[in-house]
């Protein structure tokens, strides 16, 4: 009897043991829902019925100097979809089918995307315009919103293309001046968080909480549209006409040092960028400010310019060309191995003589000289602002163990140097402007959203007096006279520059044989410059001479570009009003 | 007693009184209303937030439209545009010559940067305080 009470008792004590044991399990588990991992479903939780949207207002738009936009901004719609509403493959099929149709994309593509995903709602299709976005609204497709968001557009085409750049999925500048300015052009993001309902609608009496996007400035360039469009067709012509690898044009006003035009090609298509081929990425680059080149004879200028301003010799100072000029056992000869006996400095420059320069630059001597290609600003960047700017290279004395003084008679015809086409037009610029340099400039004025900032043209430094680039340009303007005027005649305006043919330096050393570079450093009107242009043709076919090459093109942007600035031609050129 | 008794016949007359079932159907009326009226401010509130959510997608649109025909308009002006309506249209060309007439009359001005292009001004007080505010703005000091 006792021993039948004691297994009762046992029993109902292993009952109890259990279920405390299960209670004390459920407990711990309680607690870890709870308490442990608490956050985590709270997080769940509200992840299942509050969305977050990340605000952008409209991205500044990237205007010419007269205000007319190159590039803007349209709103434009993404689509998306939330996951869990096309888990049903029929509905799947149904609603891609539809939305197909107006995103223009396939069927197979949109449902492909949203199988694939793992998040809360996908992006199916972007950048969908007004009407668009209208009709994706008039489905009324559950679990299918439309995000806003936006969209580049380009209302002069591939105006400027390389200069401008792009920008990318996310709207942030991803090249070019979109990339420069991208904190300015971009605004500042905002956040929209509220609750929805289950079709992922926003509830009225939710908790919604914004902190609205602010829009991004419009960005004035110093860019003149006609001038740039102008400077891009003559660009495109002289290499079709001479079969050429690509070229860069830059247009400058030498007063203020502000860029009217900027064209080099190859390049690519900025309204429809095509990044999933990684080779063509170097089509996106701005050429006139990251690529070097030997500058050749135009860089004589420079050599002038330091024998002028150092009161070594004027333009009509004589001087006897024995075609040959030696320097450390080396010998320097003329382009065209020519031995032209008496001669005055001026046709040192309108021969094009490289006897001649490397004599005026060891008549300046290697401190003075280095000095000058110093203040021109060669062997650094402009400061021009543009992004991925190069410096160019200069070995100079200070750099012993690399410099010798036969680089010093190189040098001074632009050889054994590198130069960007920007550095070489602000050249021309300088001395179009009284020997005042400019630092390069390309944007105007930012309009920031209740307010402006203007930028103002800052002078970099004066690197000649102003005698001295007076008898300079009216030396460029003797060079001039000597080109035939079927290659260059400007139509009621005088005009001076500066030819070079050099050649094609090659990775390692060395030059490319039978490839040269054509270039025109030209300044118009000679007598009150307004424009500085360079005009620089890499590897055309047949003759490779700056005269026969580059400067026609010099001659037509100058006539159409003075007469669209409205700059007055001579009295002679002038036909008398009734 | 007699007090008791008078208390008892005065009660009875309460409970038998004709205004009293008048007085509680008023009293369930008016519990009836004050009940619904958090319902009704409910609902008017949805309604209102409902409206405000679809004038901002209104808005919006608009916006979207405003700024895609702008920039329409862009286009419109875009130089090649410009160029290829002269030739097909008005058939015109580069000119073989040029020739500069000098008139006495003072240059056009430059062109200036369209107004939607430059800041905007700020908005000055357009939205006008509510009622609830004025009331807050009078009763604080």
């Amino acid at each position: 009897m006792r021993g039948q009470r004691w297994n009762t008792t046992w029993r109902v004590w292993m009952v109890m043991v259990v279920i405390a044991a299960g209670g004390a399990i459920l407990t711990a588990r309680l607690a870890q829902l709870q308490l442990i991992d608490h956050q985590r479903y709270a997080d769940e939780a509200r992840l299942s019925h509050v969305s977050q949207d990340t605000l952008s207002d409209r991205r500044g738009a990237l205007l010419d100097r007269n205000g007319y936009p190159l590039a803007g901004s349209e709103d434009s719609f993404d689509i998306m979809v939330e996951t869990k509403a096309w888990a049903d493959a029929t509905e799947a099929a149904e609603s891609s089918a539809a939305l197909s149709q107006i995103a223009g994309l396939p069927p197979e593509q949109l449902t492909a995307t949203v199988a694939g995903a793992d998040a809360y709602e996908i992006a199916v299709a972007r950048g969908l315009g007004y009407e668009q976005a209208q009709a994706v609204r008039e489905l009324r497709l559950d679990g299918v919103r439309l995000a806003g968001s936006s969209r580049r557009v380009y209302p002069e085409g591939n105006v400027a293309a390389p200069l401008l750049g792009f920008v990318g999925q996310d709207n942030s500048g991803l090249q070019g001046l979109e990339a420069d300015l991208d904190a300015v052009l971009g605004g500042a993001k905002g956040t929209l968080t509220y609750e929805r309902d289950g079709l992922g609608n926003q509830l009225a009496l939710g908790q919604r909480d914004e902190v609205a996007a602010q829009p991004g400035a419009n960005v004035v360039l110093t860019i003149d549209r006609y001038i740039q469009r102008l400077a891009e067709t003559e660009l495109d012509k002289t290499i079709e006409k001479h079969k050429a690898l690509g070229g860069t044009i830059i247009v400058v006003q030498p007063k203020t040092g502000e860029i009217l035009a900027m064209a080099s090609r190859p390049t690519a298509d900025v309204t429809n960028p095509d990044l999933s081929d990684e080779s063509k990425l170097a089509l996106f680059r701005n050429r006139a400010i990251t690529d070097t080149y030997e500058p050749g004879s135009v860089f004589k200028l420079v050599t002038m310019a330091c024998a002028l301003d150092l009161g070594l010799v004027g333009p009509y100072t004589p001087w006897y060309d024995e075609g040959i000029f030696r320097v450390d056992n080396w010998a320097i000869r003329n382009w065209d191995f020519s031995r032209n006996g008496d001669q005055s400095v001026t046709q040192i420059l309108s021969k094009s003589l490289n006897t001649g320069a490397a004599f005026l630059s060891h008549l300046a001597g290697p401190e003075q000289f280095y000095a000058y290609v110093d203040r021109f600003g060669f062997g650094k960047p402009t400061a021009s602002g543009l992004g991925g700017e190069a410096g160019g290279q200069v070995r100079t004395p200070n750099d012993a163990a690399n410099w010798r003084e036969v680089d010093m008679a190189t040098n001074s015809f632009g050889q054994g140097l590198s130069a960007t086409p920007l550095q070489v037009v602000m050249t021309g610029a300088a001395i179009a402007n009284d020997g005042l340099a400019m630092k390069p400039q390309i944007v105007k004025e930012i309009a920031y959203p209740g307010q402006s900032q203007t930028v103002l043209s800052q002078p970099a430094a004066q690197v000649i007096k102003p005698e001295t680039a007076r008898t300079l340009r009216e030396m460029m303007g003797v060079v001039v006279e000597g080109i035939s005027p079927t290659l260059l005649d400007v139509d009621g305006y005088r005009v001076g520059g500066k030819t070079g043919t050099a050649n094609l330096t090659v990775e390692g050393g060395g030059y490319k044989p039978d490839a040269y570079i054509s270039s025109f450093l030209g300044i118009a009107p000679l007598d009150n410059p307004v424009l500085a242009i360079l005009v620089k043709i890499d590897e055309p076919q047949g003759t490779p001479w700056g005269t026969v090459v580059a400067a026609p093109a010099f001659d037509h942007i100058v006539e159409a570009a003075l007469a669209h600035l409205k700059v007055p031609p001579t009295e002679s050129a002038l036909v008398a009003a009734e | 007693m007699a007090t008791a008794r008078r208390q008892s016949a005065a009660d009875i007359g309460v409970l038998h009184s004709h205004t009293l079932p008048v007085f509680l159907i008023l009293a369930s009326v008016a519990i009836g209303v004050a009940a619904l009226l958090p319902l009704i401010q409910s609902s008017s509130a949805t309604d209102t937030a409902g409206d405000v959510r679809a004038l901002e997608s209104q808005r919006t649109d608009w916006r979207a439209r405003l700024r895609a025909l702008e920039l329409e308009v862009a286009g419109m002006g875009s130089l090649s545009r410009i160029e290829a309506e002269a030739a097909a249209r008005f058939r015109m060309g580069t000119p073989k010559e040029l020739h500069y007439i000098g008139i006495d009359a003072p240059a056009p001005e430059a062109r200036k940067i369209p107004s939607r292009y430059l800041p905007e001004e700020a908005e000055n007080g357009s939205d006008s305080p509510s009622l609830v505010e004025d009331v807050l703005d009078w009763l604080t000091p």
